[in-house]
């Protein structure tokens, strides 16, 4: 039971770190509970046969670490959309384009009668 | 894409009422969120926006959608997604649409050219290794390009719309003509970003399979003259995600 433990927490541990590091970082939130979970339980198992093994306080350090890494990024990260050249001369090219295309169509009159653009 | 599909997939519809609340310099912003393992992660910015467009015969009006993903997605899955449609700004009829996806390595452009009287669409499709392809396609009274409908939307006299009442429509994607239509679920009041809003709830669906589910897919119009889209559900086959207005201005009313 305490190495199951123990090794769900090495898993759940390592899952977060990796979450907390990628952009999906809010979802390090899951397996970062579930490690300290396990962990608190192998360290509860490991506790009682006297003998804590290192590398459960090794998961805790790495949920520590994810769970830090995902609070400085949900805090200090804006969401924003960079580097939109590409698309605003897109933007450009096809109006350009898109005139010259309605300069050679026949538009229905009726349809553009007392507009009021401003 | 799948904001853009889900956002396209919506409607079609046959009507040629008077555009009383479609500005001329409207922006509204949104923020696409995807459902991942139960938590919603912001994507993508949405981006609709209105403008004139003068020619030496008419001004139209141009409808412009763009989706880009959030800088700190761009390593992973870039989309820059481009959809617009010029119309006239009385009905909102189209008469030209464009759409071009980038997204990675997959690019793809599409130009309709709509021929009212003689009922003909003629598509000329673009892949990226320069692959272009010409077609016409007759089409049905009242169909539209996916933009010009989404705003179409807008135009619908809801006030005089009893709960459960539906509207069919049809919208040309992909070169084919598609069936969709909503259902009028009430008034419902929301907080958004732009602040707390009574809306029109509308719940979407499409014969097509990309929208799942039966009142899966719901729409938030806000409850007064602008009829503006403040808050989007989305059930598509890979996912669920959510819609949710950022900024609104340049509104008419």
């Amino acid at each position: 039971m305490k190495k199951l433990f123990t090794i769900l927490a090495i898993i759940t541990s390592i899952l977060a770190t990796l979450f907390a590091v990628l952009p999906i970082s809010n979802l390090a939130i899951i397996p970062a509970i579930a490690a300290l979970i396990f962990g608190l339980w192998a360290f509860y198992l490991s506790k009682k046969t006297g003998e804590v093994k290192k590398i459960i306080q090794f998961t805790f350090l790495l949920t520590i670490v994810a769970l830090s890494i995902t609070i400085f990024k949900a805090v200090f990260t804006t969401t924003e959309v960079a580097e939109t050249k590409v698309l605003d001369t897109k933007e450009t090219q096809l109006e350009e384009e898109a005139i010259e295309e309605l300069e050679g169509l026949d538009l229905e009159s009726e349809e553009f009668e007392d507009i009021d653009i401003e | 894409m799948r904001i853009i599909l889900f956002l396209f997939a919506l409607f079609s519809i046959t009507i040629s009422a008077q555009n009383t609340a479609i500005g001329t310099n409207e922006k509204l912003v949104y923020t696409a969120s995807y459902n991942m393992s139960g938590i919603l992660t912001d994507i993508a910015q949405v981006t609709m926006q209105t403008s004139p467009v003068k020619t030496s015969k008419a001004t139209l009006l141009r409808l412009k959608c763009t989706a880009a993903t959030f800088s700190k997605w761009d390593n992973f899955f870039k989309i820059r997604d481009l959809y617009e449609s010029y119309v006239s700004p009385k009905t909102l009829t189209p008469y030209l649409y464009n759409r071009d996806i980038n997204e990675g390595s997959y690019y793809k452009a599409m130009k309709y050219t709509f021929s009212h009287k003689t009922k003909t669409v003629k598509s000329v499709q673009t892949k990226r290794n320069n692959n272009v392809e010409n077609k016409s396609n007759s089409i049905g009274n009242g169909t539209k390009d996916i933009v010009s409908t989404l705003y179409n939307i807008r135009l619908f006299d809801f006030e005089n719309m009893s709960k459960g009442q539906r509207q069919s429509f049809t919208i040309i994607f992909d070169r084919k003509e598609t069936k969709a239509q909503f259902t009028y679920l009430g008034k419902e009041t929301i907080s958004t970003a732009i602040g707390k809003k009574e809306c029109y709830k509308l719940a979407i669906g499409s014969s097509e399979s990309i929208l799942q589910g039966s009142n899966s897919n719901l729409l938030w119009l806000t409850a007064d003259a602008n009829k503006i889209i403040v808050y989007g559900k989305f059930k598509i086959p890979v996912g669920n995600g959510e819609l949710k207005i950022k900024s609104a201005s340049g509104l008419k009313n």
